[in-house]
């Protein structure tokens, strides 16, 4: 997928320049030959931070986890977990020290496996394995995986995607142990972005990580067990479901300096391009959400103003709208079928679609909108999608409306709670020219919001308010 | 110039108490590049990691492991540092990210010189 990396992909080594700089990657090093403590002489540069994209990392520890457990499986997850901790630490130490190697992603990867290696024959389990001719364990560049997949999944990050959403396991176990393993999120970021505490997530993934060793270790070191393709259906819908996570992490990141982090956003988008390249995954609700990702895309670029605070929807540029991402978008929905729209990703997916086809926010189709966070609630019953259909019938109908279904609404405590619920009363109330409210609620969320960008928004509606502007802000 | 010995004290890796995220390394390795760049005249090398276990050799061939990798207080790795003054290498001590690796603690010695 070229036209995804495009403004990093020319020059030749397509992984160094996806993950580099463009003047990082115009950097000249000598080639690095060979072992992991093998290193290029570099030229006088210094490393620069600058130089990683954001999440450069975290993407690397989730390729690695992937990349390993193909080849030595997953049961040998915790070996393989903390070989790749100690490949970043040995990163960590090297780079400054002796500049960053010519391929990273391949000095990362050698660092992991020989120190899987380490492990296991430290444990004793390679003179087994060598008896048994694992290939796993033979010296040199990764070898062809040592387990095919029913189905021949070829990417190694999308057949971990399928491990960890194995149908033995919670479907929240499944979506944790993919954000720690394949996305490399850490406990905290896997916290906040599922509304669960720090302590509950560890439950969660040593839990998860005992109940894959069970299913996947082999003491004997023979052939590891194949997931059936009827087990590979089964564990569509969660694999959509961690892509979708996936993309919402870049789409509306926790930390200021990211409010769009692009990389994840792309990552999501891959993974869900290789997810309908599959037999397995190529059915409607995988278009649905491929186009869905697609329209969420292609207003990337107006989402954010020049000095990169975050604009909201009526504030946004439409120009500025990417129609040829756009129209990819529509291409997905048709092949996911235009019939009834009963299914989530089918209806979020037409919703963004109204948002595209409309030549202005005021000429936006509300009542179809708000019709569409009716049926999502019906599918998928969640508070969100009624706070989503408020402010869409506040646009339609006036936000008296919205707020008389909001107010309708019991909501959990951990809605109540959170900065958005009091966003949107703080707004609909200032429209209702109800300042007071508005000022309350608007202050509660201000106190709680996450990002810079996010802040600066309410900051501008609560100024609004206090000089009496009933005005979308 | 006179030389100084950094040593890096603190948990081992290999003690886990504390095991950075992958976002967390990258922040890491940001400030170590930022460190070097900013003392480029001070730190001469840079240094390298211990490994957490090793040996200690006494009189007569006496060899005993040690120290105990899951020690919180051990040497985790060291750099070289010249300065005009200890004043200075304790200013360059005081910016290095090593504090990010919670429980750290830099010692630092100045070289006889001989």
């Amino acid at each position: 997928m070229p036209h995804l990396h495009d403004a990093r992909s020319h020059h030749g080594n397509p992984r160094v320049d996806g993950l580099l700089s463009p003047a990082a990657a115009l950097r000249p090093l000598a080639s690095n030959a060979g072992g992991l403590y093998a290193f290029p002489v570099t030229s006088h540069d210094e490393p620069k931070a600058e130089e990683f994209v954001d999440g450069f990392f975290r993407h690397e520890a989730g390729r690695l986890v992937a990349t390993l457990v193909r080849r030595f499986g997953a049961g040998r997850l915790e070996a393989i977990e903390d070989a790749v901790q100690a490949a970043l630490q040995a990163a960590l130490v090297s780079w400054p020290r002796r500049g960053i190697p010519d391929n990273p992603s391949a000095w990362l990867t050698r660092a992991a496996q020989n120190q899987v290696i380490d492990q296991l024959r430290h444990d004793g389990a390679v003179t087994r394995a060598h008896d048994s001719g694992d290939p796993a364990f033979e010296e040199g560049e990764v070898a062809p995986p040592a387990v095919a997949f029913v189905g021949e999944i070829e990417d190694s990050e999308l057949r971990m995607l399928f491990v960890c959403c194995d149908d033995e396991l919670p479907p929240k176990t499944q979506l944790v142990l993919s954000l720690k393993l394949l996305c490399g999120f850490s406990t905290q970021e896997i916290a906040a972005r599922l509304f669960l505490s720090d302590a509950n997530v560890q439950k969660i993934l040593g839990r998860g990580r005992t109940r894959l060793r069970e299913l996947w270790d082999n003491p004997e070191g023979a052939a590891l067990p194949e997931p059936s393709e009827g087990q590979l259906a089964a564990r569509l819908g969660a694999v959509q479901r961690v892509i979708y996570l996936l993309f919402n992490e870049g789409y509306s990141s926790l930390r200021e300096r990211e409010v769009i982090r692009r990389d994840l956003c792309h990552e999501a988008l891959r993974l869900g391009e290789l997810l309908v390249s599959h037999a397995v995954g190529a059915e409607a609700e995988s278009w649905a959400l491929l186009a869905l990702l697609h329209f969420h895309m292609a207003r990337l670029d107006a989402r954010t103003d020049e000095s990169g605070a975050l604009l909201s929807l009526d504030a946004q540029d439409r120009s500025r709208w990417n129609t040829e991402q756009i129209g990819r978008g529509f291409a997905c929905l048709l092949r996911a079928g235009t019939a009834k729209v009963t299914l989530r990703y089918h209806a979020e997916a037409a919703v963004l679609a109204e948002h595209c086809i409309a030549p202005s926010y005021e000429q936006t189709d509300w009542a179809a909108i708000v019709e569409l966070y009716a049926a999502l609630e019906q599918i998928e019953p969640s508070p969100w999608h009624t706070l989503n259909r408020a402010i869409a019938l506040a646009e339609w109908q006036g936000p008296e409306a919205g707020l008389a279904l909001l107010e309708a609404l019991a909501p959990p405590a951990w809605l109540s709670s959170h900065y958005l619920w009091d966003a949107t009363f703080g707004e609909l109330y200032r429209r209702a020219q109800k300042f007071e409210h508005a000022e309350r609620h608007l202050r509660r969320a201000l106190a709680r919001v996450p990002t810079e960008a996010e802040k600066r928004i309410y900051e501008r509606r609560l100024e609004l308010c206090l000089g009496g502007t009933p005005k979308p802000a | 110039m006179t030389k100084y010995l950094f040593l890096y004290w603190g948990p081992s890796a290999a003690s886990k108490t504390y095991e950075p995220s992958p976002e967390e390394f990258q922040e890491m390795f940001a400030q170590w590049a930022a460190w070097k760049q900013k003392f480029k005249d001070q730190v001469a090398d840079l240094g390298d990691g211990l490994k957490p276990s090793g040996k200690f050799v006494r009189k007569e061939g006496v060899v005993t492991d040690g120290p105990l990798p899951e020690l919180k207080e051990i040497v985790t790795g060291y750099s070289i540092i010249q300065a005009k003054s200890m004043d200075e290498a304790v200013k360059v001590a005081r910016e290095c990210p090593i504090y990010m690796m919670p429980g750290a603690t830099t010692e630092i010695r100045e070289l006889m010189g001989y």
